[in-house]
C-alpha cells in the first residue's frame, strides 16, 4: 500500500502544481541549444502541412527552410537564385526531359535514406496527380502508370491533384534511372522544367512515411520530409512545434525546438515579443515598425518578397470598356508616395509584373506607367467620361495597409477627374462576384519560379484567375502566353514577355502594379539571425548565431 | 410542471431551428468556403475541385435539405477545412473555454454581488461612489482594451504574467481577470439597484420598525427579494459560458470555442459554425430553465399556479 504522509502528499502536490505553472520549454532535457517561439498571424490556411494543399504565404513561412526541401532550392539568404538542395546537379536530356543526380546520405525524419524511389513517389498519382492527365499526354507513349486505387483514408483532397496539375500541366512521369538519378519527362517542350522543380509544391517526401500514415490528415499534419526540423505536434489554429532533425544532411540544426503560435492580433504579438514570451513576432504592419524600434533592444527585419500588389480592372464594366480610362488610372497613381507614406519607405516600386530573379528573362528597361496626372486627366477627357461612378470592391486590410492605400488611390483618381467609389466587401467571393458593380479590385501576384510563366501567364493568361472569372481577355496576349509556355527560343520568349507586359500594363490594362509587397519580423537585436527576402524563415546552421 | 417543461423545450427547439437556418442562409450567401479556405491565390481548378467535393456546386436549397437531413440523424457534418467531424472538433475546444469562463464566473459572482450589496447598504458613502465608479469603468471599457491594458501592465511592464497562449495555469490568469472584471462590474451595478429597490419597500420599513435586527432584515427579507434580477443576470452569464470569450480568446491566443467560431465564420466552415451555435443555444436554454426554477426557490409565490395567486 502506498504510504503517503501529509507532508509527503503536500510535497508531491506542490511539485505537481509547480510543473503546471512552469513553461513547457523549461521541462525540456539538457540540450544546450535554444528553443524559440514565433508568433504569427496564422500558421496555415488549411490546418495542414501538405505543400500541395497549403499554397499560401503563411505556408511558405513554416515550410521553408525548416520542414520541406525540394531537389532544387532557393538561396534564401541572397536573391532567391536556384541552388542545389536534394539534387547536387541537373542536366537537360532534351527539351522535354531533365535528369537530376540526388544528394547521397540524405536522411528523412524517420531515418530512411532518400532515394530515387521517394522522388518518383512524390510525383505519383497516388500522392499528387490523382486522376488528372497532362494537357498534351497523347504526344508521348506512356506505359505502366495506371491509376491506383488509394487505400482507405489516404484519398487525396480534390484540390491536391488540381494544384499538382497546375504546377505541372504537362508532366508525364518522373522515372528512377538508378538509386540516385531521376528524370522528369514532360509531354511537350518546356524551358521552365528546372523552375518547376524548384517551385513551392515540388518538394520531396518519404514514401514509407506516406504508406505508414493512418490517414491523409494524419500524414498532412506530420509529413516525413528531409528538412532540418521535424514535426512534433500540430494543434490546429493554435501551434506548430518543430524539433531539430539531428541527422540533417546540412549539419546539426542550431535550435532545439521551434514553436509557431497563432496570435491573430497585432498588439498581442507585439506585447508578447516585448515581454519575452515570443522571440519573433511576424506580420508586423509597417506603421508599427518605428514604435517597436523605439526600444533599442528590438529591431524589425524583413523587406520585399516575391509578391507584387496590383490593382485589377474588369474591362467589361461600362466605365472601363474604353482602355483610356484604365490607362488614365495607371498614370494617376503616385506609387512612390504610397510606398513612403504607408510602407515607411521599406518596399519598392518594381519594374512591372516581374522580378530580378527572372535572370535573363528580366526586362530591365521596362517600368510601371509613369505618374503623370496631366496625361491622365487628358485621357479622361479624351474618353468622354462624365463622372459616372466606378466601383472599387475592397476587403478590410486583407493586404497590408489595404484600406488606407485604397483611400489614397481614390483621392489620386479624383484629382484627374475619376469618380471611383469604394465598396467594402467581406470576402473574396464577394469581391469576384460577377455583377454590374464589378470594376476595380485589389490583388497580389507571386512568382513561384523564376520565369514569367509563373506570374503573368499563370495569373493573367487564358487559364489565369482574371480571365477565368471573366474580368479581362486579349487575343494577342493569349497567343503570347502560349509562346511563353511552349517556345524554347529564348529571344522569342523574351520578346513575347515584353509584348505581353505592353498589352497588360499599358495598351489594354488588365492590372497595374502598385508596389512590391513586403513582410516584417520583429525580434530582439541580441538574436543573430537574418530575414530572407521572402515569407520563408531560415533557421539552418548558417543563419543563426 | 410537465406542460411548463414541454412548452419551454418546444420553444427552444424552434429557436434552434431558426438560428441554424438563419446561419445557414447568411453564411452560404455571403461567401464561398472554397475560395475562403483555399485563399485568393488558389488556382481556379483547385477551387472548382474543392466545391465539387463538398457539394457547394449544388443549389443552396439542395445543400440546406441535405444538411438538415443529416442533422436529423444526429450527423452534424464534417469540417470543410479540417476534414474531421465538426462535433469532435468543437468538443475538443470546450474544456479550454470552460477553463476561462468558469473561474471568471466565480470572480464575477464573488466580487460583483458583495460589492453591489455593500454599496447599496452604504448608499451615497465614499465607498458606494468608489464601487460605482469602478463598476461603470469595468462595464464600459471594452474587453479588448481592458485585456491589452492588463497585458501591458502585468506582462510587458512588470513581467509577472505571460501575455498569451495556454501552456500553463499562469497563462489563464489575465484572460480570466479580463472576463471576471467586466462581469463583476455588471453584477455589482445590478445587485446595487435591486437592493436599493427592495430597501425602499414598505415591508422592509415595517420589519425595521418592529425592531427586527437590521442584519436579519437584510439577510431574511432584502437579499432574497433582491436576488431575483441578479439571478437572471447570472443566468445569462452561465448561458454565455461556451461562447462568451470570443474577444478575450482572440487577444490572448487562447484555443477555445470563441476563437474557433471566429475562424470558422471567416472560412464559412458551416458544419463547425452550426455545431457551435447548437451548443451555445443548448447552454442558453439549459441556463434559462435553471433560472426559471430558481425563481420558484427564491420567491415561493412564483411556485403557485396563477389562480392560486389570485391571477386570471
Amino acid at each position: 500500500m502506498l504510504d503517503l504522509s501529509r507532508r509527503s502528499f503536500l510535497g508531491v502536490a506542490g511539485a505537481a502544481g509547480g510543473t503546471l505553472l512552469l513553461p513547457r520549454f523549461a521541462l525540456a532535457s539538457a540540450d544546450p541549444r535554444p528553443s524559440i517561439t514565433i508568433a504569427v498571424q496564422k500558421i496555415t490556411n488549411t490546418n495542414t502541412l501538405d505543400v500541395l494543399r497549403e499554397q499560401s504565404n503563411v505556408g511558405e513561412r513554416v515550410f521553408f527552410s525548416s520542414l520541406w526541401e525540394g531537389l532544387i532550392g532557393r538561396n534564401w539568404g541572397n536573391k532567391l537564385e536556384p541552388v542545389p538542395l536534394l539534387a547536387t546537379e541537373w542536366r537537360r536530356i532534351d527539351d522535354k526531359t531533365v535528369e537530376l543526380t540526388l544528394r547521397q546520405g540524405v536522411k528523412f525524419h524517420n531515418g530512411d535514406e532518400l532515394t530515387a524511389e521517394d522522388v518518383v513517389f512524390s510525383f505519383s498519382r497516388e500522392r499528387a496527380f490523382g486522376t488528372t492527365e497532362p494537357a498534351n499526354r497523347t504526344t508521348v507513349s506512356v506505359s505502366g502508370d495506371g491509376i491506383p486505387q488509394p487505400r482507405a483514408g489516404m484519398e487525396l483532397p480534390p484540390e491536391v491533384p488540381a494544384v499538382a496539375r497546375r504546377n505541372w500541366p504537362d508532366l508525364v512521369r518522373v522515372e528512377a534511372v538508378d538509386k540516385y538519378t531521376v528524370r522528369f519527362v514532360n509531354a511537350s517542350p518546356d524551358v521552365t522544367l528546372e523552375g518547376r522543380i524548384a517551385r513551392y509544391g515540388s518538394e520531396i517526401m518519404s514514401r514509407r512515411g506516406w504508406e505508414e500514415a493512418n490517414s491523409y490528415l494524419d500524414w498532412a499534419r506530420k509529413p516525413i520530409t528531409t528538412g532540418p526540423y521535424k514535426v512534433v505536434e500540430m494543434v490546429p489554429d493554435t501551434s506548430l512545434t518543430l524539433e531539430a532533425h539531428d541527422e540533417y544532411w546540412g549539419g546539426r540544426p542550431p535550435l532545439k525546438r521551434i514553436r509557431f503560435v497563432a496570435v491573430s492580433e497585432v498588439p498581442s504579438r507585439i506585447a508578447g515579443l516585448l515581454s519575452g514570451e515570443y522571440q519573433f513576432a511576424c506580420d508586423i504592419p509597417p506603421d508599427q515598425i518605428a514604435e517597436i524600434e523605439a526600444n533599442p533592444a528590438f529591431e524589425v527585419q524583413g523587406g520585399t518578397i516575391l509578391n507584387h500588389r496590383l490593382i485589377v480592372f474588369d474591362k467589361h464594366h461600362p466605365q472601363l470598356e474604353n482602355p483610356l480610362i484604365r490607362r488614365a488610372m495607371t498614370h494617376a497613381i503616385d506609387r512612390q508616395a504610397i510606398v513612403d507614406a504607408l510602407w515607411a519607405g521599406r518596399t519598392v516600386v518594381p519594374k512591372g509584373l516581374q522580378w530580378d530573379y527572372y535572370g535573363d528573362m528580366f526586362v530591365s528597361d521596362w517600368d510601371v506607367p509613369a505618374f503623370d496626372p496631366k496625361l491622365a486627366a487628358d485621357m479622361v477627357k479624351q474618353a468622354g467620361y462624365k463622372g459616372e461612378p466606378i466601383p472599387y470592391r475592397l476587403l478590410n486590410n486583407y493586404y497590408t495597409a489595404q484600406v488606407p492605400t485604397a483611400q489614397v488611390l481614390v483621392e489620386m483618381w479624383r484629382q484627374v477627374g475619376l469618380n471611383v467609389q469604394i465598396e467594402m466587401k467581406e470576402n473574396w467571393s464577394q469581391i469576384l462576384e460577377r455583377s454590374p458593380t464589378r470594376a476595380v479590385r485589389d490583388w497580389s501576384n507571386s512568382a513561384p519560379f523564376s520565369d514569367p510563366v509563373s506570374s503573368i501567364v499563370n495569373q493573367h493568361g487564358p487559364n489565369g484567375q482574371q480571365q477565368q472569372v471573366g474580368e479581362w481577355e486579349n487575343k494577342e496576349a493569349n497567343l503570347l502566353a502560349a509562346v511563353l509556355e511552349t517556345s524554347t527560343d529564348h529571344a522569342e520568349r523574351k520578346k513575347a514577355f515584353r509584348r505581353m507586359m505592353e498589352i497588360c500594363e499599358r495598351e489594354d490594362p488588365a492590372y497595374t502594379v502598385l508596389h512590391q509587397n513586403a513582410t516584417f519580423t520583429a525580434k530582439p537585436k541580441a538574436l543573430k539571425w537574418k530575414a530572407a527576402p521572402a515569407f520563408a524563415v531560415d533557421f539552418r546552421a548558417g543563419n543563426w548565431g | 410542471m410537465l406542460r411548463f417543461l414541454s412548452l419551454r423545450l418546444g420553444r427552444a427547439a424552434l429557436t434552434i431551428v431558426l438560428v441554424v437556418t438563419f446561419a445557414f442562409v447568411v453564411l452560404r450567401l455571403s461567401g464561398d468556403p472554397a475560395m475562403l479556405i483555399m485563399g485568393a491565390e488558389a488556382s481556379p481548378e483547385a477551387i472548382a475541385a474543392f466545391r465539387a467535393s463538398w457539394g457547394l456546386d449544388e443549389p443552396i436549397w439542395v445543400q440546406y435539405f441535405a444538411y438538415f437531413g443529416a442533422l436529423a440523424q444526429g450527423d452534424l457534418g464534417m469540417s470543410m477545412r479540417d476534414g474531421r467531424p465538426a462535433l469532435d472538433m468543437v468538443l475538443d475546444r470546450v474544456p479550454a473555454t470552460l477553463a476561462l469562463t468558469v473561474p471568471a464566473l466565480l470572480i464575477k459572482i464573488g466580487l460583483g454581488i458583495p460589492a453591489g450589496i455593500y454599496a447599496a447598504l452604504h448608499r451615497d458613502s465614499a465607498i458606494d461612489r468608489a464601487v460605482m465608479v469602478l463598476a461603470i469603468a469595468g462595464f464600459t471599457v471594452p474587453s479588448f482594451v481592458l485585456s491589452l491594458l492588463l497585458v501591458l501592465l502585468f506582462a510587458v511592464k512588470l513581467g509577472w504574467l505571460p501575455s498569451g497562449g495556454n501552456q500553463t495555469l499562469l497563462h489563464a490568469v489575465l484572460p480570466v481577470l479580463t472576463l471576471g472584471i467586466g462581469g463583476a462590474a455588471i453584477l455589482a451595478r445590478f445587485t446595487r439597484s435591486a437592493m436599493l429597490e427592495v430597501l425602499n419597500q414598505p415591508y422592509v420599513r415595517t420589519a425595521s420598525a418592529k425592531g427586527v435586527p437590521w442584519r436579519r432584515v437584510v439577510v431574511g427579507h432584502v437579499l432574497p427579494n433582491a436576488m431575483i434580477p441578479t439571478v437572471t443576470i447570472i443566468g445569462f452569464m452561465v448561458g454565455n459560458l461556451i461562447a462568451g470569450a470570443v474577444v478575450v480568446e482572440s487577444v490572448f491566443s487562447w484555443p477555445g470555442i470563441g476563437r474557433m467560431l471566429v475562424t470558422a465564420v471567416a472560412n464559412r466552415d458551416l458544419a463547425v459554425v452550426q455545431t457551435i451555435l447548437l451548443l451555445v443555444a443548448a447552454t442558453m436554454v439549459a441556463a434559462n430553465l435553471i433560472v426559471d426554477l430558481l425563481y420558484g426557490v427564491l420567491d415561493p409565490r412564483l411556485r403557485q399556479a396563477p389562480a392560486a395567486r389570485g391571477g386570471h
